[in-house]
C-alpha cells in the first residue's frame, strides 16, 4: 500500500528534518511554522515530515521554548531528502545569531507566562546542596533549607504548598508542607529545569499559586548510540562525595536511561563557635553542627518506544536519604546534648533523624494525528517520610515508654502517602488558534505513624478539567486565555491518643471530617514581540485546597516548640495575581524587568497566639491556623551587557513586599518574606582552545539587604554581602570531552543569616567556605552514524 | 500596536510604583516580652531547691512595650540531663538515673488584658511522693501579639 502511494505520488517529496539543541541532542515539541501558517510540531525524537511537490520552495520556521528561532528556505529537490536543523540555546548564543543580523528572531519564546528554563549546564556550575539550592541563583527564586542537603523552593517568598513542583510531567507529592522536609528530586536526573512565575492553577489545579518548578527528564538518546557519563562531586565544607553514572541508548525505536546516584556527607561548618537556641547557649565544637550529616541514593530508570507518530515511556526512579536534625533543637524545648558523643564523629547520623524515601513510577504517552496532539500522564508515587529520635515524654505521657506499645521506640513520626496521578491532554490546532483541553485526576491516601502526634491519616481526591486557548494574532502578538474547574475532596481520620490524660481519659486530637471544595480559576495573558522590545502580562485567579495540616493540626511542632492548632473549617485559599515582563534587547546588552501583584482575600497562615496548650502538649505556646486578606507585590529585574566579546556583566535583583491587610496579625508581613537582594556577575569566558573549550571565570556578588519586617516568632535579619566563584572548562582529549567545573560558595567565609532558613530562629549562621569539584565524564560506546 | 505600547508604559508605571512604594514602618509591635527574676525577691532562681510536701511561691515581673499576653510554668526532671538553663551559671547535677514517680507540672496563666507591667504570685504545691532530684522550672511568657520569651531555670528537689 505504501509502495502503492509513493508510485501513484511521484511528483510529490518528503523532506525529514530532525531538529537538534547543539549537543545533538533531539528537540521534542518545537513548532514548526510552514509558510507562515501551517503549523505542526515535532515529535519525541525531534522530527518532522515536510511533504511538498518537487522543485518547490518552502519557508520554515522553528521555534522553541529556551531555543533562538530558526528560519529556513528549503527547496524540495528530491524525493527523500533529509536535514538535520540545529536550534542554538537562547542564552548562550546570542551573538551568533545577531552576527547573521536575524534580530527579530531573538524572543523569549512564545510562553504569556513568565518563564525560565535551566538545564544541566547550569546546574553543573552552580550545584547546589540540594536541585533547589541550585536553583537560587535564579531571581525571584529562594529557599527554605534545612541542613545541607534539603530545601524546599519559595517563588517570590511563596512555598510549600503554594508552589508546585512537576517531575516528568507528575506532580511530585511529598511532605511539602514541612519547613524541614526537603524536595525529594535527584537534581543529576533533571534535564531540563523549567520555572514559570506567576498564577498556574489553570494549568496544574490546587497549589500552584505561585508558580510551577517543571523538572523534565534528559531527552531521548540519538538513534543507534549507547552513551552516558559518570559525574563526580566533591564538597570541602561537609566533606561530600558522590557520583551519579548515568548510561542510556538506543537502536531505532527503542530506547533506555539509567543513572545510580550517590552522596554521602558530613556534618557542615558554619563559622561561628556558639548558637543561642531562643537564649539556650549551645556551644558547637570546631565549626561543625552536629548532627548534619546525612546520605543520598538514587535510582533511575526509563524506557520507552519512539514511534513516527506516538512514543510511549515508563520512567522509574527511587530517592531515598538519611539525615540528621541538629540535637539542640528538636524536642519540646532546647535540649543538652551529650557532645562528646555527638561531636566522636562528623560524619555519623544519631538521633533525631529523618529518613525518606520516594518512590516513583510513570507512564508518559504521545500520541499525533493531523493536527491534534494527545498526552497521557500516568503516575503512581509513594512518599515514606520517618523522623526518629529519643523518647521523651511530654503532656501526660508516661515518664518511661511502655514495652507494650507497637510503636517502635524511636519513632516519632512516620508519613506513608501513596499518590496515583492521571493527566490526559490534547492540543490542536485551529486556525490561529491553539487549544489544550485536558484534565487531572489525583488521588492521596496519607498514613501516619510514631508515638508523636501532629497531623492526622487522610484521602483527598482532587479532579480538575480545563481549556485554555493561545491566539496568533499575528507574528507579534499572541493572546491566551484559560479556564479551570476543578473538585476536591479531604477526608480526615479521626486520632485518639495512645496514652491517658489528667482525667484518666485518651484524648481524642482529630474528629472523622469530610470536606468538599469547589473552585472555577481563569487566567488571561499576552505576548507582544515586535523587533527589540517584548512585554508580557498574565491576569489569573489560582486557589489551594487546605492541607490536613491546616484543617487537622493538633500537637508539638518539635522544631519551633510549639504547639499547632488547625481549623477544621477553612475555607479553600484563593489568589488573584497580576504579573508583567518587559524587555529589550540590544546587541550587546538586553534588559528583562518583572513586577507582579498579588492578591488573597483569604490566606491561610500560622498565626502565634498569646495562649499556652495545657492538655495536649507541655504548655508550649498555641499557634492557629487562621486566615486573612494579604497583598504582595515586587519584580525581578535582569540587565545583561556584554563588555567585550569575552567579558559579560549581570546584575540580577528582586524585591518582595507583603503585608496582612486583615485579621489579628494586621499589619504584619508573611512568614518567610525574603529581604531584598542584587547579585552581579562579571563573566570571563576566553575563547576556545584546542585543549579547552567554554571555559569560564565567573564571580557572583551577591547583596542582600536586611529583613525588619518580620512577623512572630522570627526575628530581625540584618543583610550581608557573600562571594561566589565560579571556574569551568571543557577539556578536550582525543575528541572526547570531560567537563570541569571549580566552585567557591562563601569565599570569604563569611558568618551570616539567612532569613528564610528553618534554623534562622535559632540564630545559626549559614554555611561557611565551601569549595565545589565537579567532574563530568562522558563516553560513547556506539557512535551515532549521520545518515 | 499603539495601544500595546500604550499598555506596556502603564505597567511600567505600576511596577515603578510597586517598588517605590513603602509602607510606613513601625505600627505593628515587634518587640518581645521580658521577664525579670533579678530581683530580690524573685523566686525561683537558679540553683534553688525545693522540698517535697513544701508550697512554693513563684515569683517573677514580666513587662511589655504593648499587652501582655499569657505565661506558662513547666516543672519537669532533668534526670537524664537533657535540659539546661538560660542562665550563665551552672550548679551542680547528680547522677543520670530513670524515672521512676518523677513530678511533673504544667500550669497556664492569663494575665488580665492590657497589661504592660505583671507581677506573678503563685503558690505551687511540690507532692511528698515524687521522685527527688534535679528538676528542671521553664517560665514561659507571651504578649498579646504572640511574641514569646522563655527562661529556663535549673532546681533541685529533696
Amino acid at each position: 500500500m505504501l509502495f502503492l502511494q509513493t508510485f501513484v505520488f511521484a511528483q510529490q517529496a518528503q523532506l525529514t528534518v530532525h531538529v537538534t539543541g547543539a549537543r545533538g541532542f533531539a528537540i521534542n515539541d518545537a513548532r514548526v511554522t510552514i509558510n507562515g501558517t501551517r503549523q505542526i510540531y515535532t515529535d519525541s525524537i525531534g522530527q518532522f515530515v515536510l511533504s511538498g511537490i518537487v522543485g518547490a520552495t518552502y519557508s520554515l520556521r522553528i521555534s522553541k521554548q529556551g531555543y533562538l528561532n530558526e528560519n529556513r528556505q528549503i527547496k524540495l529537490e528530491s524525493k527523500n531528502q533529509s536535514l538535520t536543523i540545529s536550534l542554538a540555546t537562547l542564552s548562550h548564543q546570542l551573538d551568533e545569531v545577531l552576527v547573521k543580523e536575524n534580530r527579530n528572531l531573538i524572543r523569549k519564546g512564545e510562553e504569556v507566562l513568565n518563564v525560565a528554563v535551566v538545564n544541566s549546564d547550569f546546574i553543573q556550575r552552580n550545584l547546589g546542596g540540594s536541585l533547589m539550592k541550585t536553583l537560587e541563583r535564579l531571581p525571584g527564586i529562594k529557599t527554605i533549607g534545612i541542613g545541607s542537603g534539603q530545601s524546599k523552593p519559595l517563588i517570590r517568598g511563596l512555598g510549600f504548598n503554594r508552589v508546585v513542583a512537576v517531575d516528568k510531567g507528575i506532580k511530585h507529592e511529598g511532605q511539602q508542607w514541612g519547613a524541614d522536609h526537603g524536595l525529594e528530586l535527584d537534581q543529576f536526573a533533571a534535564g531540563e529545569v523549567e520555572i514559570l512565575k506567576g498564577a498556574t492553577s489553570f494549568m496544574y489545579g490546587s497549589d500552584a499559586i505561585a508558580g510551577v518548578i517543571n523538572v523534565k527528564p534528559s531527552r531521548p538518546p540519538l538513534k543507534h548510540t549507547i552513551a552516558g557519563n559518570v559525574d563526580l562531586i566533591g564538597k570541602t565544607n561537609n566533606n561530600l562525595y558522590g557520583t551519579s553514572v548515568n548510561l542510556l541508548g538506543r537502536n531505532d525505536k527503542f530506547f533506555f536511561d539509567t543513572r545510580f546516584t550517590y552522596q554521602d556527607y558530613d556534618d557542615y561548618r558554619v563559622p561561628t563557635d556558639r548558637v543561642y537556641v531562643y537564649d539556650f547557649e549551645v556551644p558547637i565544637t570546631n565549626n561543625y553542627l552536629r548532627n548534619t550529616a546525612g546520605k543520598e541514593t538514587g535510582i533511575h530508570w526509563s524506557a520507552g518506544v519512539i514511534g513516527e507518530k506516538s512514543n510511549t515511556v515508563f520512567y522509574f526512579s527511587n530517592v531515598h536519604s538519611k539525615s540528621g536534625f541538629f540535637a539542640n533543637a528538636h524536642g519540646l524545648e532546647p535540649r543538652k546534648v551529650a557532645a562528646e558523643f555527638h561531636d566522636r564523629s562528623n560524619s555519623d547520623i544519631q538521633l533525631p533523624s529523618q529518613e525518606v524515601n520516594h518512590l516513583k513510577l510513570i507512564n508518559r504517552t504521545a500520541y499525533q494525528f493531523e493536527q491534534h496532539k494527545i498526552e497521557l500522564e500516568l503516575g503512581f508515587q509513594r512518599n515514606f517520610r520517618q523522623e526518629f529520635n529519643q523518647y521523651v515524654n511530654h503532656g501526660y505521657m508516661p515518664a518511661n515508654y511502655p514495652s507494650n506499645l507497637q510503636i517502635p521506640k524511636d519513632l516519632e513520626r512516620e508519613f506513608d502517602k501513596k499518590v496515583l496521578s492521571a493527566n490526559l491532554r490534547n492540543k490542536f490546532i485551529l486556525n490561529a488558534h491553539q487549544f489544550t483541553i485536558g484534565t487531572n485526576l489525583e488521588f492521596q491516601d496519607n498514613l501516619i505513624n510514631g508515638w508523636t502526634f501532629l497531623v492526622p491519616s487522610f484521602k483527598q481526591y482532587t479532579a480538575g478539567i480545563f481549556i485554555y486557548d493561545q491566539l496568533k494574532l499575528n507574528e507579534t502578538l499572541i493572546l491566551q486565555g484559560a479556564i479551570r474547574y476543578d473538585y476536591g475532596k479531604m477526608k480526615l481520620a479521626k486520632y485518639t491518643d495512645w496514652f491517658e490524660s489528667n482525667d484518666s481519659q485518651k484524648l481524642v486530637r482529630a474528629e472523622n471530617l469530610t470536606r468538599n471544595f469547589n473552585s472555577l480559576v481563569w487566567s488571561l495573558g499576552v505576548n507582544y514581540n515586535p523587533s527589540k522590545l517584548f512585554f508580557k502580562a498574565n491576569i489569573g485567579k489560582s486557589f489551594r485546597i487546605p492541607i490536613a495540616k491546616e484543617l487537622g493540626a493538633n500537637g508539638v511542632n518539635y522544631h519551633y516548640f510549639s504547639y499547632e492548632k488547625g481549623d477544621p473549617g477553612l475555607s479553600p485559599e484563593k489568589s488573584y495575581q497580576l504579573d508583567a515582563t518587559l524587555g529589550w534587547k540590544e546587541r550587546s546588552w538586553s534588559l528583562n524587568i518583572s513586577p507582579f501583584y498579588n492578591y488573597f482575600p483569604n490566606y491561610i497562615y500560622l498565626n502565634p497566639t498569646a495562649n499556652y496548650d495545657y492538655f495536649y502538649g507541655a504548655g508550649n505556646q498555641v499557634f492557629e491556623y487562621a486566615q486573612s486578606k494579604v497583598i504582595r507585590y515586587g519584580g525581578e529585574l535582569e540587565f545583561n551587557y556584554k563588555l567585550t566579546s569575552f567579558l559579560n556583566a549581570e546584575i540580577l535583583g528582586e524585591y518582595l513586599y507583603a503585608m496582612q491587610i486583615s485579621g489579628v496579625k494586621k499589619g504584619f508581613t508573611l512568614p518567610f518574606s525574603p529581604p531584598p537582594s542584587l547579585l552581579l556577575n562579571l563573566t570571563y569566558s576566553p575563547k576556545d582552545t584546542k585543549l579547552f573549550k567554554d571555559s569560564y571565570f565567573s564571580a557572583d556578588y551577591r547583596i542582600t539587604g536586611k529583613q525588619h519586617h518580620i512577623v512572630p516568632p522570627e526575628k530581625k535579619t540584618e543583610g550581608y554581602q557573600v562571594i561566589n566563584l565560579q571556574i569551568g572548562t571543557s577539556l578536550h582529549f582525543y575528541n572526547q570531552p570531560l567537563r570541569v567545573s571549580l566552585q567557591a560558595q562563601n569565599l570569604t567565609n563569611k558568618k551570616y543569616m539567612n532569613h528564610t532558613s528553618f534554623y534562622r530562629l535559632i540564630a545559626l549562621p549559614e554555611a561557611g567556605r565551601d569549595i565545589v569539584l565537579s567532574l563530568k565524564i562522558p563516553f560513547k560506546l556506539v557512535k551515532h552514524n549521520h545518515n | 500596536m499603539k495601544k500595546f505600547k500604550k499598555l506596556v508604559v502603564l505597567f511600567y508605571l505600576i511596577g515603578i510604583f510597586a517598588v517605590g512604594c513603602k509602607k510606613d514602618e513601625g505600627e505593628v509591635d515587634i518587640e518581645y516580652p521580658i521577664i525579670d527574676i533579678a530581683f530580690a525577691d524573685a523566686f525561683p532562681i537558679q540553683c534553688s531547691t525545693f522540698t517535697r510536701g513544701q508550697t512554693i511561691t513563684f515569683k517573677a515581673k514580666f513587662t511589655d512595650n504593648a499587652a501582655l499576653g499569657s505565661y506558662s510554668l513547666d516543672i519537669h526532671h532533668n534526670f537524664d540531663h537533657h535540659s539546661h538553663s538560660t542562665e550563665v551559671s551552672n550548679c551542680t547535677a547528680e547522677a543520670v538515673k530513670t524515672p521512676i514517680k518523677p513530678f511533673l507540672l504544667i500550669k497556664t496563666f492569663q494575665i488580665p488584658a492590657g497589661q504592660t507591667m505583671y507581677e506573678a504570685n503563685n503558690q505551687l504545691t511540690i507532692p511528698a511522693d515524687i521522685d527527688a532530684g534535679d528538676y528542671h522550672f521553664l517560665i514561659k511568657l507571651t504578649d498579646k501579639e504572640g511574641w514569646q520569651t522563655l527562661k529556663g531555670i535549673s532546681i533541685k528537689i529533696i
